[in-house]
C-alpha cells in the first residue's frame, strides 16, 4: 500500500486534545488524499466512530476523560476491521503492553517525524485491507 | 636543523618535548573531546532545528527540556576547547553569558521586556525581534535589502511597554487581562471590563524619566538626515504582527506627527492603547485560541512626500494559481487606499520574466490624502488638480519597478506577499510594509489535490531528505562550483551535488534548493530552516534528470519532484502554510533558534572571525571548531611538538619521503617498525590523500629518469632535495585513524593538509595551506591561481593572498571525504614542480583544465 494507490479512499480519526496535531495531521493526510477526522475531545471522537467506519485511528494516550488506552478498547470492540496508532510523549512500558494486550497496532512516542507516522499509517491500512 | 631537533626527540624517554608541548596523543584526545562536545551541542541544535522544518509533532515540555540539554552541551563544548588550547578561548565564556541570559528569557517568555526602549531600525538585529515586535523586524530586514527603499527611522519597543505598565501601575491588570485571554469560558464582562480599563488607563500613561529627552534627541538626529522637514509615521508593531498573521488594520497608525518629543509620545500610546481595542481582541483570539501574550511596539519613520501609493499582491487572492499581481493606487498618502475611501486604480501584472502589465482600470480619482501643511502635523483630503485625476497614479515604468520588487519580496519572505508602497513626487520608490498574503481557497467543489496531481510528470519520488518544508518552484540553476552562486537568478531552484553553507548567499533568492548529497542536519540545512527555504537533501542524480533552466516544482512535504510548474501544489502552498506556525510551541521553539541557529561566521577568514564576532550558540560552535582545527594545523607545523622518536619511514612506489607518526589507530598492529607499506595505514584521510598521490601519473614520476628517481631515492636517507636544491624541512605526517595533519615541502612548495574524516560528517574537515616561494612573484601566483581555481572546483571555499592558498571544506560524509582527499593527493603530485613549466597565465588555464579531466600527463609531456 502506498499514497499512490488510485481509487481508494482512506478513512482516518484523529484525536489528541492538542490542537496543532489535529491540525497537522488534517494538513498532511488531505494533501495525499485521505478523508479525515480530527478531535480534542475522546468523547465526540468516539460517537464519530460509533456512527461511521475508519480504516485507521489515531489517539493520544493521555487525555482528560477518556484516555487513549479506552479509545482503543472501544474501538476494537465496535470494528476490529479498525487499526488503532496511540501517539504519547508519556510511553512507559506498562502502558506499552497494556495497549499491546489490547490489541494496538502501533506505538509511537513524540517528537515523531510526520513521515513516521504516515509509513505507520499505511502498513496499518496494509494489514487491515488483509484482514478484510 | 630540523634534523637535529628531530634526533633530539629520540633522547627523550616520553612523548615531552622540551617546551609547552603536551603529549600529542593528549591534545588529540582533548581535540576528539572539543569535537564530541561540540558534537552534542550541534546535534541538539540540528535536532530542534528540524523539529521547525515541519516534519515533526513535538510539545512545549519538548522545548523546555531540549534547551536545558543544548546550554549544557555548550559549557561543555566551551570548556573543552579551553583545555585543549590552555585557555586561549576563555573570552568565550564571558561571550555566552548573554547568549544563555536571552534563551532562558525567550523560555520564561520574558524576551520582549530585556533590551533598550529605543533601537534605530538600522541596528535591529534578529535578537531584538521579539524587542521591535514583527512589522519592524520585517522592515529592518529590509532596510538591509539593498534592492528595496525603505524610510528610515527607529522603533519604539516592547521595553518601553513593560516599563509603561510598571511605572503605571498596570501591571496586575495587564496580567489579569492576558490571564483572561487564555482560559475558556472566562467571564466576557470581565473582559470588557479590563480592556476598556486598560485602554484608558494607556493613554494617559507616565513617561519614564529621560524617555522624552532621548525621543528629542533621536528625532534631531533623524530631522538631520534630510533637507526635507520631518513628519512622522507612527505605527504599531506588535509581536507576530506580519510574522505569521497580518493582523492588518487591527492597531492604530498616527501619521504626519510632527517631531516633537511630546507628540511623538502620545501617538505611541494611542498605538499601544490599541492593543486593547476590541477589534484586535477579537481577531487574537480567533487566531491565537490557546492563548498568547502580545505587547506592541510602534515603528517611528520619516513621512515620505507621496505622489501616489497603494497596495501590491504578489499574487492575485481571487486567483491564487494565475501567474499575476494586483495592484491598486491612488494619488496622495495610502491611509486613503487601506481603509476604502477613495476609488483606486487596479492594474494587473503578468508574473513572467520581464514582468507585464497586463490590465488597467484607471478611476476618477477626485481627491486625495495629503498633509495639511500644518506645523502641528495631520492629513486632510484635498482636491487633485485639474487634468491629473484621470491620469493613472504609476507610470509604467514604475510599475515594473514595483512588481520585480514584489517578485523579490515574495521569494525573500517565501511566501505571498500583501506589500504597501508609496511614491515621492521625484518617482523614487519606497516600501512601507510587507507582510504575509493570506489567501482563502474555497474546498467545494474543488477536485482533490492528490487527482489534480496526477497530470504532472513526476521526476522523483521519495525523493532524499527533508531539510526544510515548504513547496518551491522555478527554473532550475546548477551550482557546481561556488562562483555559480554570483549568476543566480531572483526565484530559481537550486540544484547541486553537495550542499554548503556558502548557498546561504543566494537563500533569499532561491525558491527551493536540491542536492545530491548532504544531510537534514547540515550547516546549509539549518540556514534553509531559518530563511525557510524549501529544501530536500540526498535525491540521488537529480542534476541527470533536470536540466540547468528547466523549469520545475520542488516538494519538500511529500518528498516529490515534478517537471514544470505545479499551480495546485503553489495555490495549496499560498492557501495553508499559516496554520503550522500557529501553535504556541512553534513560536516559541523558532523564537530560540533565531538566538541560537543562526551562522553568522559563515567565514572562518573574515576578520570577525573570534570570540566578539559570535552572536548565537552556533557561531560560538563554528568558532570552536575551527580553532581546535586551527590548533592541530599549528601545532604539526611546530618542530618542537614532534616525537621524532616515534616517526616511522613509509615504504611508497612513490618517493615522497614521508614519516609517519601514529598516534592512534593510523597504522596496522602488526605494521613494520621502519619501510611501512601502504598496504599497513590504517588512517582514513591519510589514506585516501597517498591513493591520489600514487594515482597513475599524477605524481608524473614516468618523466624522470631511472637515475634520477635512484638519486632520490639515495637523497632520502640524507635529507636533501636534489630538485631544488634546498631542503628545508622534513615531510612528517601525524596520523590517527580518523585524522591526518601533513607537512609536505617539496623544494620550493609547502604544504599542509589537515583533515578529520570519519562516518560522522559534521565533524569531518579539510584544511590545506600551500606555500611556495624562490621562484619569481608572478610565476608563484600564477602556481596560486592554478591551485585556486581546481579546489574551487571541487567546492573548497578559498583565500589566496601572494602565492599563499588557504583551502577549506567540511560536512562532507566520508565517501566525499575520501574522494575529496584523494583529488587533493593527486593535485599535490601535480604541482609539485609547476612553477617552472607554467611560463604564462594561459597555460594556467590550460592546466586547470588537463587537471579537471584527468589528464595529469600534461606536466610530463610538457616538462619534457
Amino acid at each position: 500500500m502506498n499514497e499512490n494507490d488510485p481509487g481508494v479512499v482512506r478513512r482516518l480519526l484523529v484525536v489528541d486534545d492538542e490542537p496543532i496535531v489535529g491540525k497537522r495531521l488534517h494538513q498532511v493526510f488531505t494533501k495525499i488524499g485521505f478523508e479525515i477526522e480530527t478531535y480534542t475531545d475522546s468523547a465526540t471522537a468516539l460517537v464519530a466512530i460509533a456512527e461511521r467506519p475508519f480504516d485507521v485511528v489515531v489517539t493520544d494516550l493521555k487525555m482528560e476523560g477518556i484516555d487513549g488506552i479506552e479509545v482503543l478498547k472501544r474501538v476494537r470492540r465496535q470494528n476490529p476491521a479498525t487499526q488503532v496508532i496511540i501517539i504519547t510523549g508519556y510511553a512507559s512500558p506498562d502502558t506499552a503492553e497494556l495497549a499491546q494486550q489490547e490489541g494496538v497496532f502501533a506505538f509511537l512516542a513524540k517528537p515523531f517525524r510526520l513521515d513516521e507516522l504516515k509509513q505507520v499509517i499505511f502498513r496499518a491500512i496494509e494489514t487491515q485491507a488483509r484482514g478484510k | 636543523m630540523v634534523l637535529r631537533d628531530l634526533l633530539k626527540g629520540f633522547s627523550f624517554p616520553n612523548w615531552f618535548t622540551p617546551k609547552f608541548c603536551r603529549p600529542l596523543p593528549l591534545i588529540f584526545s582533548q581535540f576528539r573531546e572539543v569535537l564530541k562536545a561540540n558534537n552534542q551541542a550541534l546535534e541538539i541544535i540540528a535536532d530542534m532545528g528540524e523539529k521547525l522544518s515541519g516534519e515533526y509533532l513535538f510539545d512545549l515540555r519538548y522545548v523546555e527540556a531540549t534547551v536545558e540539554e543544548m546550554i549544557a552541551a555548550m559549557h561543555r563544548a566551551i570548556g573543552a576547547i579551553n583545555i585543549l588550547t590552555q585557555d586561549q578561548c576563555v573570552a568565550l565564556h564571558e561571550v555566552f553569558i548573554p547568549m544563555e541570559t536571552r534563551v532562558r528569557a525567550i523560555l520564561n517568555k520574558r524576551d520582549d521586556r530585556e533590551g533598550p526602549p529605543l533601537l534605530w531600525l538600522t541596528e535591529v538585529e534578529t535578537r531584538h525581534w521579539p524587542l521591535v515586535g514583527g512589522k519592524a523586524a520585517h522592515l529592518s530586514e529590509l532596510l538591509h535589502n539593498p534592492k528595496v527603499r525603505v524610510p528610515e527611522g527607529f522603533v519604539i519597543t516592547t521595553r518601553l511597554f513593560h516599563d509603561l505598565l510598571d511605572l503605571n501601575g498596570l501591571r496586575p491588570e495587564f496580567d489579569r487581562f492576558e490571564q483572561a485571554l487564555t482560559e475558556t469560558g472566562f467571564n466576557e464582562d470581565e473582559l470588557e471590563m479590563l480592556r476598556r480599563t486598560l485602554q484608558k488607563k494607556v493613554l494617559r500613561a507616565e513617561p519614564p524619566s529621560g524617555l522624552l529627552e532621548t525621543l528629542a534627541e533621536s528625532l534631531t538626529r533623524l530631522a538631520g538626515s534630510s533637507e526635507l522637514p520631518l513628519f512622522l509615521a507612527v505605527r504599531s508593531s506588535a509581536q507576530e504582527e506580519d510574522m505569521d498573521f497580518s493582523f492588518a488594520g487591527q492597531f492604530h497608525s498616527e501619521l504626519q506627527v510632527p517631531p516633537r518629543a511630546e507628540a511623538v509620545y502620545r501617538a505611541y500610546l494611542q498605538v499601544a492603547a490599541s492593543l486593547f481595542g476590541a477589534k484586535a481582541i477579537h481577531y487574537r483570539r480567533q487566531v491565537f485560541p490557546e492563548g498568547s501574550p502580545m505587547t506592541i511596539a510602534a515603528c517611528c519613520q520619516r513621512m515620505i512626500m507621496t505622489r501616489a501609493s497603494g497596495i501590491i499582491y504578489s499574487i492575485d487572492p481571487m486567483e491564487p494559481g494565475s501567474q499575476s499581481m494586483v495592484v491598486v493606487g491612488a494619488l496622495g498618502q495610502g491611509q486613503a487606499v487601506v481603509e476604502g475611501q477613495v476609488p483606486t486604480d487596479f492594474f494587473r501584472i503578468s508574473k513572467g520574466e520581464p514582468p507585464q502589465v497586463v490590465e488597467r482600470v484607471i478611476a476618477a480619482k477626485h481627491e486625495a490624502l495629503l498633509p495639511t501643511g500644518a506645523t502641528n502635523g495631520g492629513l486632510t483630503m484635498q482636491a487633485v488638480a485639474n487634468g491629473q485625476s484621470e491620469v493613472p497614479c504609476l507610470d509604467e515604468q514604475t510599475l515594473l519597478e514595483l512588481a520585480r520588487v514584489a517578485i523579490h519580496l515574495e521569494t525573500f519572505f517565501k511566501r505571498p506577499q500583501d506589500i504597501e508602497w508609496t511614491v515621492d513626487p521625484q518617482g523614487a520608490l519606497y516600501i512601507l510594509q510587507s507582510r504575509p498574503l493570506l489567501i482563502t481557497e474555497s474546498e467545494r467543489g474543488k477536485p482533490k489535490l492528490s487527482e489534480q496531481l496526477e497530470d504532472y510528470e513526476l521526476i522523483a519520488v521519495d525523493a532524499g531528505r527533508v531539510a526544510q518544508q515548504g513547496i518551491g518552484a522555478g527554473p532550475a540553476f546548477w551550482v557546481e562550483t561556488l562562483a555559480d552562486l554570483k549568476e543566480f537568478p531572483e526565484g530559481a531552484v537550486l540544484i547541486s551535488h553537495r550542499d554548503s553553507s556558502q548557498f546561504v548567499q543566494v537563500m533569499h533568492r532561491a525558491a527551493a534548493i536540491v542536492t545530491e548529497v548532504g544531510s537534514p542536519t547540515s550547516h546549509m540545512a539549518t540556514l534553509c530552516r531559518e530563511l525557510r527555504v524549501p529544501c530536500l537533501v540526498g535525491v540521488p542524480e537529480i542534476m541527470a534528470k533536470v536540466a540547468n533552466g528547466e523549469e520545475i516544482t520542488v516538494d519538500a512535504e511529500d518528498r516529490r519532484i515534478y517537471r514544470g510548474r505545479v499551480v495546485e501544489l503553489l495555490t495549496y502552498q499560498a492557501t495553508t502554510t499559516m496554520d503550522l506556525h500557529m501553535a504556541p510551541e512553534f513560536r516559541m521553539l523558532r523564537r530560540i533558534l533565531r538566538e541560537v541557529s543562526r551562522l553568522n561566521l559563515v567565514d572562518p577568514l573574515m576578520q570577525e572571525f573570534r570570540p566578539e564576532g559570535c552572536r548565537t550558540f552556533h557561531d560560538v560552535l563554528r568558532f570552536i571548531h575551527e580553532t581546535a582545527v586551527l590548533h592541530l594545523v599549528e601545532l604539526g607545523r611546530d618542530d618542537r611538538c614532534l616525537p621524532g622518536g616515534l616517526a616511522r619511514r613509509l615504504d611508497l612506489p612513490i618517493q615522497a619521503g614521508i614519516l609517519a607518526i601514529d598516534i592512534g589507530g593510523g597504522l596496522a598492529p602488526d605494521a613494520p617498525r621502519d619501510q611501512v607499506p601502504f598496504s599497513a595505514i590504517r588512517s582514513i584521510p591519510f589514506r585516501a590523500i597517498l591513493q591520489g598521490m600514487l594515482f597513475p601519473g599524477a605524481w608524473h614520476q614516468e618523466a624522470m629518469s631511472v637515475s634520477f628517481r635512484d638519486m632520490m631515492h639515495s637523497m632520502m636517507t640524507t635529507p636533501q632535495d636534489t630538485l631544488s636544491g634546498q631542503y628545508t624541512g622534513h615531510n612528517i605526517a601525524i596520523i590517527s585513524e580518523t585524522y591526518v595533519n601533513l607537512c609536505f615541502r617539496f623544494g620550493y612548495h609547502f604544504n599542509i593538509v589537515d583533515a578529520f574524516c570519519h562516518d560522522v560528517e559534521r565533524d569531518n574537515h579539510i584544511y590545506f595551506r600551500f606555500l611556495g616561494g624562490a621562484t619569481d612573484i608572478a610565476k608563484r601566483s600564477r602556481r596560486a591561481t592554478l591551485i585556486a581555481t581546481i579546489l574551487e572546483a571541487f567546492d573548497f571555499s578559498i583565500q589566496t593572498k601572494g602565492d599563499l592558498v588557504i583551502a577549506r571544506t567540511s560536512n562532507l560524509a566520508q565517501p566525499e571525504m575520501e574522494r575529496t582527499l584523494d583529488i587533493l593527493g593527486r593535485l599535490i603530485g601535480f604541482t609539485r614542480q609547476l612553477d617552472v613549466q607554467m611560463t604564462d597565465d594561459e597555460t594556467v588555464a590550460q592546466y586547470v583544465e588537463a587537471f579537471l579531466m584527468g589528464d595529469y600527463g600534461i606536466v610530463a609531456r610538457q616538462g619534457s
